[in-house]
């Protein structure tokens, strides 16, 4: 048994690095600049290698890495906040809620509606700065389901936040997208400019 | 029967299909007769969609050579479980060890860090070795067992058949350094001494330091740290630590 242990450890090292791409992508997000992001990946490997013998074999190790990732950004935002600059993700989903997801109108026949056909011409870079528009809080929710393709369950322990939480903040962070990236068409739509 | 209220929580789940069969099908039915949350669900579903189109290219960046290659650097400094254990796996120790055990000293154990522990250590390992003309003996287990459990009022399980890695078991004899409290154990590798320290009663995080041009590694095992030293490559030390920390019971 402890050969088994020890061959499941000798395999860490590697293992992990494989997720090095994902991890670096995803603290991109959450820093918005490359050298604070290449920092806390760094930080990443070193809390995860120091906490190895915590891993349980045989779960996912990157979902792991993932939730070390996202502590140690907030506890890094809990320490600017000190120096006032916290992002307020509570904040933001008030705002949001006031904001609103305006209910739209019917377009009753079928799915392949022309507001989703808009939604599917957008070319890449206009999706991707419209996801770094998100507020955090939304951007993290909407990158970590729909790029990274983690479970709602996953995400909520990375995220310290229950999974009704997870949800909703998936379901306005889209609905925020779609506002951003087809404006025209869903204000004309939601009848309410 | 869903309305616009209770459908809420469940666009969601739905856009990503992870709602059972009889919810999918509460919440087509409600779509079916409301266009509004026809409407939002479509709107949902598409920027999934156009997410998952565009995976590629939103994932198309990574790390550079350089974060790669610190993450790798981060790892290998980190002081950490198992990183040298997981190294050592394959021991096939070729040359003959010896083994001593030697007397006792009183050390402090805790608040210090690594590295003075392993300098301090090191420097009995080489004035042991000077001072003692002890590599050619030879003791049983049974023996050494016996005179550490009666000099430190400790037990420790030396490997049953220590030839099957290569080792022999020497003799043990009184350090100079110290008073009583620590297990100083030698071997010999490839010609050169090896000195095992046994620290009773303390817990430390695995690593492996150099110091004055040894290698030491650390570990624990129950409420003992044991600590190899060596002047020898660090992957040879940590093959002979991991075969010690495999074999002692």
């Amino acid at each position: 048994m402890r050969q088994g242990l020890r061959q499941q450890a000798a395999g860490f090292e590697a293992e992990a690095l494989v997720f090095v791409d994902s991890l670096y992508r995803t603290a991109l997000r959450l820093t918005r600049n490359p050298a604070d992001a290449e920092d806390l990946v760094q930080d990443t490997y070193l809390k995860a290698f120091r906490a190895a013998d915590r891993f349980e074999p045989g779960t996912n190790l990157r979902a792991w890495l993932f939730t070390i990732l996202h502590n140690t950004a907030r506890n890094r935002a809990r320490d600017r906040a000190r120096d006032g600059v916290l992002v307020d993700s509570e904040a933001a989903e008030r705002a949001a809620e006031l904001a609103g997801g305006p209910a739209r109108d019917a377009s009753p026949e079928g799915r392949e509606t022309p507001e989703s056909r808009l939604v599917r011409d957008t070319m890449a870079p206009d999706l991707q700065a419209a996801v770094d528009a998100l507020p955090d809080a939304f951007r993290q929710a909407v990158w970590l389901r729909d790029v990274e393709e983690f479970s709602y369950a996953e995400i909520s322990a990375m995220l310290s936040i229950p999974i009704g939480t997870v949800m909703s903040r998936i379901s306005r962070g889209r609905r925020m997208l779609y506002d951003q990236l087809a404006p025209t068409r869903s204000a004309a739509l939601s009848g309410k400019t | 029967m869903i309305d616009c209220q209770t459908l809420d929580p469940l666009v969601t789940p739905y856009v990503d299909g992870e709602l059972d069969a009889a919810s999918r099908d509460a919440v087509e039915a409600h779509l079916g007769r409301c266009a509004p949350c026809h409407s939002r669900v479509a709107a949902e579903q598409s920027v999934r969609d156009l997410i998952h189109a565009h995976q590629d290219a939103l994932t198309s960046s990574g790390a550079s050579p350089a974060l790669r290659a610190r993450c790798a650097a981060a790892m290998k400094r980190a002081p950490q479980a198992r990183s040298w254990r997981a190294r050592a796996t394959p021991f096939a120790l070729a040359a003959t060890i010896t083994l001593v055990v030697g007397g006792t000293f009183l050390y402090q154990v805790t608040d210090r860090s690594a590295r003075v522990m392993a300098a301090e250590l090191t420097a009995d390992h080489i004035k042991c070795f000077g001072m003692n003309r002890v590599l050619g003996t030879h003791d049983s287990a049974a023996a050494v067992e016996s005179s550490i459990g009666s000099t430190f009022g400790l037990r420790i399980g030396l490997p049953d058949q220590p030839q099957q890695a290569g080792l022999e078991l020497v003799g043990e004899r009184p350090c100079l350094y110290g008073e009583g409290r620590v297990a100083h154990i030698m071997y010999r590798h490839n010609g050169h001494p090896v000195s095992l320290f046994m620290l009773p009663k303390t817990t430390r995080p695995d690593s492996v330091v150099e110091v004055m041009g040894h290698e030491a590694a650390i570990w624990s095992s129950g409420d003992r740290t044991f600590v190899l030293i060596a002047r020898e490559p660090r992957r040879d030390v940590e093959q002979m630590a991991g075969f010690v920390h495999a074999a002692l019971r």
